[in-house]
Formats: structure tokens, C-alpha cells, sequence
């Protein structure tokens, strides 16, 4: 099938690092502190606060990342809204399976309700009265690229700006948890959301094109899925300018860069490469295609090519 | 050719086969009954499968104790969906599955034990999170590649099938076995509760007198397959998938809207997408929880689109329980038996029309109908509404 150019015509993070509202973040990232927290911007600017009295870390990052960048991208409404979480809501998660085993009698419903994975999409369709493709994927390492690949089909499919985006949040149980199970993280376990505004064409504010992206699960062969996905691009390795990675480097790349160092460890981080990336290459003109190549988790590959938006 | 349904699958509280289910409907026989396997919940009432994780596990040859049972039911379903079809190299195979809790009936005893200092055993949470319920069962089968999980709580197994569908017309995928499963928790359990829509007597879906849902359990899965794999298999298609839609009601994170905003836009949407005239439809599985706000809001929603010419429709939730992420996938195979063989199922427990909408559902099984195509419908917190066609396969 025939893939028309898709642009990211909005971008926003929040993170352990200083990524919202400021573009250019990039050129002077440094790695993520173990002692870092997250760093929120006033939410009150973005959500009522009756609402987010209510909100879990999840929700707030979420909802407020989704209207930065609706706002960012100059449009009313986007035609989908699209999210990705590897673990979902886990501190209602917590909250509602603690009470439900400590608690005798009437349980307060609030942390159930905001315990499923959709409640960030839901929350952002009724923050903005959207009507929209309303959906959530959660495929563990993966949950955010196969989010960018449902928003990638809608626009094929006639959609003009798809809202898509990342979410995954830190509990204090998560280092007990990883602890116990040997979890070697190759960086702090961090919380963080990404959203993007994803079009069908260039309304002037776009930095980066979505050239294609591919995901595989159960893969024992990661250099030869690569090579195979630059091949069907009509690239080799040396023309990756920049590579975002986690797990290992993609040999042959003209730069290696381990996103994780930056960001910390959550499932959803490739959403956060994904805005590097954007932010990259609108302040770089050197740089013309990057991959991230996400092996957080070894048997799941994640590709996403981007490249410098055609002046 | 579109999308075509070549195999089904299915286990839930009134069987663990296609057949089994099938029989259960055309008897009027529900599996809704106090609880035999899932101890200390609060439940006097729920659609349980009857068989332990041990039997279970023994059935599927599955060694680990490390597993879920939804990972187990879905592997259940997706056995039988898949049938005796080859992998290959040639036909490029993915799987889709939806689940809204995951593996939390197995989180939540390691939970208790963590609270009480209880020498917890962690290795438990490893089949916690959705996405390895789903990577157990394509592990389990040998599909690699296109793996992917979806959430939306109770419309997720409905996605799970569009999303499949798309990925075909789009020529990313030429089989996908999609569907959906949950395993009833504790947790899902006291969670309808704190909502107060978890009926203690048999839920009674589009009766007046309706108090709230009965949880379930289960799995669903379809085998769907483009024109190429078709082509390799040599197939026969059962049915096709031939409209789908989503929307967002909206309204409210877990109520409905009044006015079937969400729904009335996911019904409308799909049955454009079919390309059939409303008065094609044959039959309607409705989603029909037995909640007073879902029933209401689905009753507007079927007025809104088809006003006083509103199909044959029932819910099948009376004999399963509302099995959450499964749901859509379970009654979309319900819908391909429909179309089958004809059938149009009862709604159990019916006495009285809603007052304000005055709907009357299917009450005994129909025999002497053609069904043709079924509109089968699944709506979730969050607003999430989506709407299903099926129909005959030409």
C-alpha cells in the first residue's frame, strides 16, 4: 500500500526532566538523577480542579500533556485519540486492591473506576467533548508503538489529526517489586507521558515526518528485523544520522544514544525518544533520519524511522 | 471478499467449547450460579467456568504454575479458534487479544500475602500486566510478529476484532486471531459493588424491575483471514466482518449518556461501514448489562437509529454474566452462531419493558427467521462505545 507522509505537528512530555513547554530540551539533556522526581507544571492551567483533586499522577500527566498539545497543534479537535500504557493505573491499581482486602463494608468506587487502563483516553475524550476513535493498547514494551501504528492507520484511513500518546507511572511498590524479581534496570524507574498530534499534512508546524514503524514480538533475530526494516525504507544503517535505543545500540549508525539514560525506566519510554526525536530535528538541520529502536524488553522490538520534514 | 471468520472459539460459564455454548443457548440454560472455584468474595452470584486452574491447565498442557487464568481461558479459545491451521511463512499471522484486568486474579494473591507479611510470593506478579496474558497464548500457539493487547475495559473484545479487521483491509496482517478474555477477581468483583450495579439476584437485562449485572468470566476468539491467506488456507469462511465502529460517548467515566450519544454514533457508524440498509439487520446481541443506566442508555441508542423498527434483539449476559473485556468477543461468536444457524437467542429473565423506552427483547429462541447479518454491541467505562457487523458470508 501506497504510505502518504505523516507529520508530528505537536509534541508533550512530562517528565523527570525539564521537557514541558520547552522545545529545544534536547541540546542540553543530561542523564536522569536517581533522586530525580517528576517535574510537574501547574495543572491547574489544564485541568478543572474539582477534577483533579480526584486525579492519580497517570491522569494529570496525561490530560494535561493531550491539551498542551491539542493547543500546540492550532486545531479544535483531533478526529482520534489514541494511548498506549504498559501498566496502566497503578497507583488506583494499588489504592482499590488495598482497600477492597483491608476495608469491611461500603468501599468507595473512585480508585475502581480510575483503575482501568482506558481512563487516561476516557479522561482526555471528556476533558475536550471528543467523539471520536477512543482507544488504549497495552502490549507491555510495545504499548506506545502500537498506539502510533493505530493513529498511523486512521490517517490512512481519512482521518486528518490524530491526538496519540504514552503513559506509564511510578509506584513506590515498582523498586520493592523489581528488587524481588531482579529487574536490572538499566536506569531510575521513572514515570512519564508523552503526546503527539499526528497529521495527515504539514500546517506549517510540523519538525519531523513518521517515515514508517513496525513492531515484532516474540523475535529472537533484532539485527536482522533491522535491517529488513531500513532495507523496505531504501536505507542502510550509516544513513541513520541518530539512533535512539534501548536495550542495545543498532550497529553502523552514525550516532548511538541510549534514551533510557535520559528518561529513566518505564514501559512507555519510546514515547519519550519520539519527542527527542521531533525536538532533534527541528534544531538540527544535520540530522535527517533517525530510529528509535526500542529492545527494552529483548524479545519485543519496537522500530520507528523519522526524518527532518522536506523544506 | 473483505474480512472473513474462518474458525470460532469460545469458553464461558455455560461451556468450554463452540458446542457446548451453543447448546446451552438453544436450551435457555444459564451458567450463572454461586461461585465453586474463586473463594472469599462477596458474590452470591456470578458466571464462573467450571473448571479449576489445575484442570485447566492440565487440559492445555500448560506445565508453569506462573500463568493467569485469563491467560488460560484465552488459550481455551484461541485453541479451538485456531483449529488445526498451520503456521507458516508465507502468511504473515498476528493476534490480538483484549483483556481488562490482566492477570489480577493471580496479583491479588500475592497482594493478600504481601499486606499480611505473608512470605508473598512475587514471582506471581510477573503475569500481571495485559500485555503478558496475551503473549502467553501467542507463545502457546507459536505466532510471533504482530502481538498486540487492547483495553478499553468492557468494549475491548469488540475492538479487538475491528483492530484485526483493519490491519487486513490494510494489508498489514493476512489472518489475525482475534478476541478476548477475563478471569473473574476479587477485585473486579468488590469493584461493581463499590459502583452498586452488582446484582445479588439473576440480572435481568431490559426488565423494568433490572438492579445491576451479574460478573462473568470467559473467552472469545475468531480466526479472521484476508483474500491471500484464504487463498493458502483453503479455508471456508463461516461469516464476514463487514462494519465496526468506535466512539466516545463523552459523558461521563462511567455512566452513560441519557441520550445514547456514543452509542447511537458506534451503531450508526458500523452499520454505514457494512454498507446495508438498517432494515438488513437482523438480529441484535445487545450489550445489555442489566445495569438501569446501561439498558436505558442502549434503549435510546436503538431508537435513535432505528425508531420504531427496532430489530430482533437480546442480551446474552443473563447466561454468561457480563464478562467484561471478553464480552465483545464472546458474543460476537455468539453472533456467528446466530447467523449460522439461524437463531435468534432468548433473553432470560425478562418480565417488563423499561417504562419511558417500552422495548421488548426476544424472549424465546427464534428458529423461523433468516439471520443475515447481526449488529452485536459492547460499551465501557470511559465512554468507550463500539458496535460490530456481521453477516452472512456471499
Amino acid at each position: 500500500m501506497n504510505k502518504p507522509a505523516l507529520y508530528l505537528s505537536a509534541s508533550s512530555t512530562i517528565s523527570h526532566q525539564p521537557t514541558f513547554g520547552n522545545p529545544g530540551f534536547s541540546a542540553a539533556l543530561g542523564p536522569v538523577e536517581t533522586s530525580s522526581v517528576l517535574i510537574s507544571p501547574d495543572y491547574k492551567a489544564y485541568i478543572d480542579a474539582g477534577l483533579l483533586r480526584r486525579m492519580s499522577k497517570i491522569l494529570r500527566m496525561s490530560v494535561a500533556c493531550a491539551k498542551d498539545c491539542i493547543a500546540r497543534a492550532g486545531i479544535e479537535q483531533p478526529d482520534a485519540i489514541v494511548v498506549g500504557t504498559g501498566l496502566g493505573c497503578l497507583q488506583d491499581t494499588e489504592k482499590f486492591l488495598n482497600t477492597s482486602l483491608t476495608v469491611e463494608g461500603l468501599l468507595p468506587p473512585t480508585s475502581f473506576i480510575q483503575s482501568t487502563h482506558n481512563t487516561m483516553a476516557g479522561q482526555i475524550s471528556l476533558s475536550i467533548g471528543n467523539h471520536g476513535y477512543n482507544m488504549t493498547h497495552t502490549q507491555n514494551t510495545l504499548s506506545f508503538e502500537h498506539a502510533l501504528f493505530d493513529a498511523s492507520m486512521l490517517l490512512r484511513e481519512g482521518d486528518r489529526h490524530v491526538l496519540v500518546g504514552a503513559a506509564d507511572e511510578h509506584i513506590d511498590m515498582l523498586e520493592d517489586i523489581a528488587a524481588r524479581l531482579e529487574f536490572k534496570a538499566a536506569a531510575p524507574l521513572t514515570s512519564g507521558a508523552s503526546f503527539f498530534v499526528l497529521s495527515s499534512e504539514n500546517g506549517g508546524n510540523a519538525n519531523a515526518e513518521l517515515t514508517d514503524i513496525y513492531t515484532v514480538g516474540g523475535t529472537e533475530n533484532r539485527q536482522e528485523e533491522i535491517d529488513a526494516f531500513l532495507d523496505r525504507n531504501g536505507l542502510q544503517a550509516g544513513d541513520i544520522d541518530l539512533a535512539l535505543y534501548a536495550g542495545a545500540p543498532v550497529q553502523g549508525a552514525v550516532r548511538n544514544l541510549d534514551y533510557l539514560s535520559l528518561i529513566g525506566v518505564y514501559p512507555t519510554a519510546s514515547a519519550f525518544a519520539l519527542h527527542y526525536a521531533v525536538d532533534v530535528l527541528g534544531a538540527n538541520r544535520d540530522v535527517r533520519n533517525v530510529l528509535i529502536c526500542n529492545a527494552l524488553r529483548k524479545s519485543n522490538l519496537g522500530l520507528t524511522l523519522l526524518k527532518a520534514v522536506e523544506a | 471478499m473483505g474480512v472473513c471468520i474462518t474458525g470460532i472459539g469460545v469458553v464461558s460459564a455455560i461451556g468450554m467449547s463452540v458446542e457446548e455454548n451453543l447448546n446451552a443457548l438453544c436450551e435457555g440454560r444459564t451458567g450463572i450460579e454461586p461461585l465453586r472455584y474463586l473463594q472469599g468474595t462477596k458474590a452470591s452470584l456470578a458466571g464462573e467456568v467450571k473448571a479449576s486452574n489445575d484442570d485447566l491447565r492440565k487440559a492445555l498442557n500448560v506445565g508453569t504454575e506462573y500463568v493467569s487464568r485469563t491467560s488460560l481461558l484465552g488459550l481455551q479459545a484461541a485453541r479451538e479458534a485456531w483449529g488445526d491451521n498451520k503456521r507458516s511463512g508465507v502468511i504473515r499471522t498476528g493476534i490480538i487479544s483484549a483483556t481488562s484486568v490482566g492477570g489480577m486474579d493471580r496479583s491479588e494473591v500475592f497482594y493478600k500475602d504481601y499486606l499480611a507479611q505473608n512470605n508473598p510470593d512475587y514471582k506471581l506478579l510477573t503475569t500481571h500486566d495485559s500485555g503478558s496474558t496475551t503473549e502467553r497464548i501467542a507463545k502457546e500457539l507459536g505466532i510471533t510478529g504482530y502481538i498486540n493487547t487492547l483495553s478499553t475495559a468492557c468494549s475491548s473484545g469488540v475492538n479487538a476484532i475491528m483492530l484485526g479487521a483493519r490491519l487486513i483491509l490494510q494489508g498489514t496482517l493476512d489472518r489475525v486471531l482475534v478476541g478476548g478474555s477475563d478471569a473473574l477477581s476479587g477485585f473486579t468483583i468488590d469493584g461493581f459493588r463499590s459502583l452498586m450495579i452488582y446484582d445479588d439476584q439473576w440480572c435481568r437485562p431490559f426488565d423494568e424491575s433490572r438492579a445491576g449485572l451479574n460478573l462473568g468470566e470467559g473467552a472469545g476468539f475468531l480466526l479472521l483471514e484476508g483474500e491471500k491467506s484464504l487463498e493458502l488456507t483453503g479455508n471456508t469462511p463461516i461469516c464476514n466482518v463487514s462494519g465496526w465502529a468506535n466512539a466516545a460517548d463523552a459523558y461521563h467515566q462511567t455512566a452513560s449518556s441519557p441520550d445514547g450519544k456514543g452509542a447511537t454514533l458506534a451503531i450508526e457508524n458500523a452499520i454505514r461501514r457494512a454498507g446495508i440498509g438498517l432494515n438488513q439487520i437482523s438480529y441484535v446481541n445487545a450489550h445489555g448489562t442489566g445495569t438501569k443506566n446501561n439498558d436505558h442508555s442502549e434503549s435510546v441508542a436503538l431508537q435513535n437509529v432505528f425508531g420504531d423498527r427496532i430489530p430482533p434483539f437480546s442480551s446474552t449476559k443473563a447466561f454468561t454474566g457480563h464478562t467484561l473485556a471478553a464480552a465483545g468477543a464472546i458474543e460476537a461468536v455468539f453472533s456467528v452462531l446466530a447467523i449460522q444457524n439461524n437463531l435468534i437467542f432468548p433473553n432470560l429473565n425478562y418480565n417488563m419493558p423499561i417504562v419511558g423506552t417500552g422495548l421488548v427483547p426476544a424472549t424465546q429462541l427464534g428458529t423461523d427467521l433468516e439471520v443475515n447479518a447481526v449488529l452485536s454491541n459492547s460499551f465501557g467505562f470511559g465512554g468507550n462505545n463500539s458496535s460490530l457487523v456481521l453477516t452472512k458470508y456471499e
